[in-house]
């Protein structure tokens, strides 16, 4: 056998040396440790003997030996997978934990390995099953400080960190993370107020029931390390759900009269601006306006004045009758000699705007029928005589 | 060759000798070695024993922490008389081989109904003592604590180390969920009033403010439009002034014909006139005989 020795050596380079050297000693030593501390059991001291020096008769046996030893040593190898841990006992007692990479144990029945998966992540779900619409009630129920009702549905996730403490400590390791979770859960929520819970403390929450657990998990000696715990859902039961989205709702109404108001404040305000800005611009017009009007009607009546100071019986007799004749040439007159008599105040003067029939006059003696005007009951246009007039001032 | 039979026999009967004399004990195990029904020795580490095949044998007991769920819930009162549903687990081991195969001889269906007994009483007992907050919330721990500090002195009698016992759920009884959903629902709708009436404040704050901005805003350009304008009038009161301060009588006659003919400029204008004015004063004679006679007045 050790001229196999540095054949394997060569062998095992291309895929692991040390393993493989590691192997070759862990064998050397697990049989010598064997020998010394059990005194010798039938089969090592039959593998350590030289068979082949025996004489010729029990030469066969012995090779018959030496090849089924070879085989049952041989089936002490196994390889643990990536991700796994092999645990392996020593007659029932446990004596060390392998990494991945092939290995070497004493044969059956005097080691045996257990493979576990190490790194595996594993998940529970509590408070659903598959999906959060799978609700489980009696899970997910829980009470909160203030003694509300709370569903919590969350999963959590976990791997090993102890293969050995995990497949010796506990019967039923699965199920005491399972019900940790419960009870570590309830213990956070209990001790936390319902609007905590539902809506700000949810990190927190489930922070706190990890480590909560992971105390416990330490204290069972369950080689679990809990990684995570998440809270999938956490509302109100469904027989209050509606009051609760009520209250979702006035938050949104909350915004949304606010965001009213400020529009409304968003018309009015800028409009106000709109309409100082146009009263100033109206007093500067108006300030304009004005000024240049009397600048105009001042140096107006300055030029008139300059003419009337070099004749000024002629030019005031001359403005008069041309006010009269404007005035007088644009209305309706009614010319009454006042001296015939006072009773002549009766004149029913709608009736002489609408048809100057002379007979509704009947003691208008003397008086010259309005004769200048041919036509008193026209109806002026305003805007034409207007005009007129002012064609005629300018 | 002759030798190899005897040898294969002599080889059968050791092998077989020795499964019947050799024993392990799992590390997950404890083991008891019987002599003809008498306890001789417990192994309580794993490995490699010997036995007298035939006079001794050998159990096997538990040596990994058990659960013990509570089939039901239990219903226990508060110190307020507040009913309460109460799920529990025990999680316990067998510490002392020998006492707990005395005890409930290695049964574990009994140990467990024993346990249980132990762990209900003395949870009632202590949620008797706790409030209904405290129940809850914050003596949640202690009720846990001395449940199983309790419950494990007892099974100590049978051999049994309690490890944990932990509340899985407790809930309200049915009956009585009703009044909390109701509180809640108010609570609720509390909270939904007071956000709606918070928002409905704020929004006629902004809306007041906004209206006050706006008068503000305007009555400061109402000040300053009236300033201008009024600067406007002074200073065309000013250019009159000095216009018509040249010839005060000529400006009145003036300005009192413009007066004149701005007035009395439409048709529906009706004057009564008498013929005696000024104006007519060659409208009834021509002016040759002026002087003589002049229109009386």
């Amino acid at each position: 056998m050790s001229l196999n020795d540095p054949q394997w050596g060569k062998r095992g380079n291309s895929s692991g040396p040390p393993d493989l050297d590691e192997i070759w000693r862990n064998v050397n030593r697990r049989l010598s440790d064997l020998l010394g501390r059990r005194g010798g059991g039938d089969e090592g001291g039959g593998g350590s003997g030289g068979p082949p020096r025996r004489g010729l008769a029990l030469g066969g046996a012995g090779l018959l030996v030496a090849l089924v030893l070879l085989v049952w040593l041989a089936s002490g190898f196994y390889i643990v997978d990536e991700g796994r841990r092999g645990v392996v006992t020593r007659f029932g007692k446990y004596t060390e934990t392998t990494q991945p990479g092939p290995r070497w144990h004493l044969p059956f029945p005097v080691e045996t390995v257990d493979l576990v998966d190490f790194s595996q992540v594993r998940t529970i779900e509590i408070g659903y099953r598959g999906s959060t619409q799978n609700r489980n009630a009696k899970e997910a129920t829980m009470l909160t400080e203030d003694e509300n009702i709370i569903d919590i549905q969350f999963a959590l996730q976990y791997n090993l960190n102890s293969a050995e403490a995990f497949i010796f400590n506990n019967r039923k390791p699965e199920e005491i993370v399972k019900f940790v979770a419960e009870s570590a859960i309830r213990e956070v929520v209990g001790k936390s107020k319902m609007d905590f819970a539902l809506y700000e403390g949810r990190e927190q929450i489930a922070q706190q029931t990890r480590d909560l657990m992971q105390r416990s998990m330490d204290r069972y000696k369950t080689g679990v390390f809990v990684q995570k715990v998440t809270l999938q859902s956490v509302q109100p039961p469904d027989k209050v759900q509606a009051a609760f989205d009520d209250a979702v709702k006035a938050q949104q109404d909350r915004v949304r009269l606010i965001n009213e108001g400020q529009a409304y404040a968003n018309d009015v305000v800028p409009r106000a601006r709109g309409m100082a800005s146009r009263l100033m611009e109206e007093a500067n017009g108006y300030n304009t306006e004005v000024t240049q009007r009397a600048e105009g009607d001042a140096s107006r009546f300055k030029s008139v004045l300059t003419e009337y100071s070099k004749a000024p019986g002629v030019t005031r007799d001359r403005l008069y009758l041309d006010m009269m004749q404007s005035v007088l040439g644009n209305s309706s007159k009614v010319l009454v000699d006042q001296k015939s008599g006072g009773n002549l105040l009766y004149l029913p003067l709608d009736k002489l705007m609408q048809q100057a029939a002379p007979g509704t006059v009947p003691e208008a003696t003397g008086v010259p029928r309005a004769a200048p005007v041919p036509e008193p009951t026209v109806t002026v246009d305003p805007t034409r005589s207007r005009e007129a007039l002012r064609s005629r001032e300018r | 060759m002759k030798l190899t039979m005897p040898i294969l026999a002599l080889l059968v009967a050791l092998l077989l000798v020795a499964s019947q004399s050799i024993y392990t004990v799992d590390q997950t195990k404890y083991a008891i070695k019987f002599q003809l029904g008498e306890i001789i020795e417990t192994n309580a580490d794993a490995g490699l024993y010997f036995k007298i095949p035939l006079m001794q044998n050998v159990r096997y007991f538990e040596r990994r922490n058990l659960t013990l769920e509570n089939p039901d819930v239990d219903r226990v009162v508060t110190s307020e008389k507040t009913p309460l549903e109460v799920d529990f687990v025990v999680l316990w081991r067998i510490v002392d081989v020998k006492q707990y195969y005395v005890a409930v001889q290695g049964n574990e269906d009994l140990a467990r109904g024993r346990l249980s007994q132990t762990v209900r009483s003395n949870l009632a007992e202590e949620f008797n003592k706790a409030t209904m907050h405290e129940a809850i919330s914050t003596g949640r721990d202690r009720i846990m604590t001395e449940t199983r500090q309790k419950a494990d002195q007892d099974a100590r009698n049978i051999g049994v180390e309690v490890v944990d016992v932990r509340l899985r759920r407790l809930a309200l009884p049915a009956d009585v969920t009703g009044p909390v959903y109701a509180r809640m629902e108010s609570e609720r709708r509390r909270v939904a009033n007071e956000l709606r009436s918070l928002g409905a404040a704020e929004s006629e704050k902004i809306r007041a403010d906004a209206d006050r901005q706006r008068q503000v805003t305007l009555a400061d350009a109402y000040r300053a439009a009236q300033k201008i304008k009024g600067e406007g009038d002074a200073k065309a009161s000013a250019i009159y002034a000095q216009a018509y301060g040249q010839n005060p009588e000529f400006y009145s006659f003036y300005r009192s014909l413009e007066a004149y003919k701005a007035t009395f400029r439409g048709r529906s204008d009706l004057m009564v006139l008498d013929p005696t004015g000024e104006f007519f004063q060659y409208f009834k004679q021509s002016g040759s005989q002026r002087g003589g006679r002049a229109p009386a007045k």
